[in-house]
């Protein structure tokens, strides 16, 4: 599914990742851990392609394709997905004509055919009605006075509507009370299959419990330092990074 | 700028013709003493008039001929039709509760008009070589809108100065509909003047776009007790466009407010001002105009709010919020508060900034393509102005101009 290979990102002209390897096969779930800086973002970042982020070297596989020759939205009808760490406002456009507006430009862009309205709403309230949030939302501006939480959640009902193949969350279990945590994990959860694959970016084991991630990976000054399976996250948990640093030195 | 008065006041033109001629002679003297506003005029620093210079315009005035069909509407509405500046009364289509007739001298009110600078030429213009004057009155609820249409011929060069008066009875409601789009490198000065009895409620939604006609407008609304006007513009550009909107709310419980959107590419040169008078207390308005400028367009807004001295317990917001789209384009946007009362409240907010790489990152990211990113921003941020028009066909129809403007 992702083949990245000796992955090296710049922003701003300052190194961030510095040859990161990394393998995801299809249906599986990597979550990727790390202290503050690492470049955990940054690899979401450049995946889905951002302005900024530059790939100075490495190349990266996405189901068959040359990631890097895509543009943003070229990667997103690939079938990446990212859900932000910090996902914006969009004053003025409603959320229903948004999410609407991108499935169709998605469709339209791998030749299928667009979704009608009422198909759409149907679907859409479903995905609302399992993340427990409010149908009004539909009618508000993309993320416009949206809760914390209501906006990360708001991301998985992307997610769960436009249906990528790979789907990268950036810390989205930040800032979610122990409820909504559940919600977004149930939500991520019924999105599995044996093809669709996740990058889970987070900094707490607790998400882990329940996603069960099929590998972890630890990020260290822009390298993949350890990997492991879960039980390096409940490692991580109860030691920390420290263990890094004896490990560099 | 004597070569503007001599385009477009010739000296033998201003007859006396009797009713209109006392009227006529005092705007051509004021004129001839004051001229047109030049760069030093404060309020019209922005608007080169030089570009009205180096235009000819026919002095013969509106030119009957062959009327196309006003445009359809995918609603029910009355239509009043003027086309190079004439009005056939016989062909308008009016509302039930809305009634048409020939402005008379009384019908005109000059003492707010500043005879002392250059500063109201363009009225004392309209005054001073006066044609053609419509009024309209409106009894009780009108519940179809009535659409004012302006249109010229796509080789209409002259200079027209149409006048329209709308006087809404006590109690009574309209929705006033201004369309007004024409290409032909002509000049229209209008004067509009907006009657509101107590009580009454007028709409006013105006759609216009232009190609090379120069718009210069007067609008003055004059709301009574507990009488609410509520303006709604949509400006697609133009060669060059001044639009003046004053509301004055002159008794208690009177309010106005004002949304408004410019959505300016190629060489448009748009200039909104306009002022909201609080002539006494416990008035209200709010306003919200906001600008997007594209390619070398220049939009320019200066939104004035003045309470004068006892208008106590008035309460105003403004907000003016603009988008530059390119390099080359300019805006000029200035909130003006002059408070002289006790006890007001009178916010104002500005805000000039450019699409936000963020926001069209996150939508690219979803699928849209970067222009379809950038049309659903601009559409966003503009649309949001007009979230206080009723639901409705009319509020659907004003949606679809607007995206179709960006």
């Amino acid at each position: 599914m992702l083949n990245i290979k000796n992955l090296h990102v710049a922003v701003g002209g300052e190194e961030i990742i510095k040859g990161l390897d990394l393998e995801v096969g299809p249906g599986e779930l990597h979550a990727v851990m790390g202290p503050n800086g690492s470049g955990k973002s940054t690899l979401g970042y450049a995946l889905a392609g951002r302005d900024g982020y530059e790939v100075t070297e490495g190349s990266v596989q996405f189901d068959g394709a040359n990631l890097l020759d895509l543009e943003v939205e070229e990667r997103a009808t690939a079938g990446l997905f990212l859900a932000l760490q910090y996902p914006v406002e969009i004053p003025g456009v409603n959320n229903a004509y948004f999410l609407r507006a991108a499935l169709n430009a998605q469709r339209k862009a791998r030749g299928e055919e667009e979704v009608d309205s009422m198909g759409f709403l149907k679907t859409v309230r479903e995905h609302l009605k399992a993340l427990k949030m409010d149908e009004a939302l539909l009618k508000r501006a993309v993320n416009e006075g949206f809760s914390g939480g209501e906006k990360k959640r708001n991301e998985i009902v992307q997610m769960a509507v436009l249906q990528p193949k790979l789907a990268i969350l950036d810390e989205t279990d930040s800032g979610l009370d122990i409820d909504a945590l559940k919600l977004v994990a149930e939500g991520v959860n019924r999105l599995r299959d044996e093809n669709r694959s996740f990058i889970v970016i987070t900094h707490y084991q607790r998400l882990l419990e329940y996603l069960v991630p099929d590998r972890v990976h630890v990020l260290s000054d822009g390298r993949i330092a350890e990997s492991g399976d879960r039980s390096l996250a409940h490692r991580l948990e109860r030691e920390g990074y420290a263990f890094l640093d004896t490990a560099e030195a | 700028m004597s070569a503007l008065i001599e385009k477009l006041l010739p000296e033998a033109d201003v007859s006396d013709d009797g009713s209109f001629g006392a009227l006529r002679r005092k705007a051509q003297k004021v004129l001839m003493q004051h001229g047109f506003p030049q760069r030093k005029t404060e309020n019209w620093k922005y608007l080169p008039l030089a570009l009205l210079e180096k235009r000819t315009f026919s002095t013969a005035g509106p030119v009957a001929g062959s009327v196309p069909a006003p445009p359809e509407f995918p609603f029910e509405t009355g239509i009043v039709h003027m086309h190079n500046g004439l009005v056939d009364p016989q062909k308008c289509r009016l509302p039930r509760g809305v009634a048409i007739s020939g402005m008379l001298p009384s019908d005109i009110d000059t003492s707010k008009l500043d005879d002392a600078s250059p500063a109201d030429a363009f009225a004392w213009l309209n005054l001073a070589r006066f044609d053609q004057g419509w009024k309209l009155r409106v009894e009780g609820r009108v519940e179809q809108p009535l659409a004012v249409v302006t249109s010229c011929d796509d080789d209409f060069e002259s200079a027209i100065h149409p006048r329209l008066k709308v006087e809404l009875a006590e109690g009574s409601a309209l929705t006033l509909l201004e369309v007004q789009h024409a290409e032909a490198a002509g000049l229209i000065n209008g004067v509009m003047d907006l009657e509101l009895a107590p009580k009454s409620s007028l709409v006013h939604v105006i759609d216009r776009s232009f190609g090379e006609t120069a718009l210069i407008q007067r609008t003055t609304a004059r709301v009574s007790d507990a009488a609410e006007y509520r303006a709604f513009v949509l400006d697609g550009g133009g060669r060059l466009t001044r639009q003046d909107l004053v509301a004055e709310l002159d008794a208690a419980g009177a309010n106005a407010s004002i949304s408004g959107v410019a959505a300016l590419g190629d060489r448009s040169l748009v200039d909104y001002h306009t002022a909201i008078e609080h002539l006494l207390g416990r008035t209200s308005s709010q306003e919200n105009f906001r600008i997007l400028a594209d390619d070398q367009a220049v939009g320019v807004f200066n939104g004035r709010i003045h309470i004068v001295p006892g208008a106590d317990d008035s309460h105003s917001e403004m907000n003016t919020g603009n988008l530059l789209l390119s390099e080359n384009a300019r805006i000029n946007t200035k909130p003006e508060l002059e408070i002289h009362a006790e006890d007001v409240t009178a916010s104002h907010g500005a805000t000039i900034g450019q699409l936000d790489d963020d926001a069209r990152f996150y939508l690219r990211s979803r699928g849209l393509t970067d222009g379809q990113a950038i049309a659903l921003l601009k559409y966003g941020f503009a649309a949001a102005v007009f979230d206080g028009m009723d639901a409705g066909a009319l509020k659907e129809w004003m949606l679809e101009r607007l995206e179709a403007c960006l």
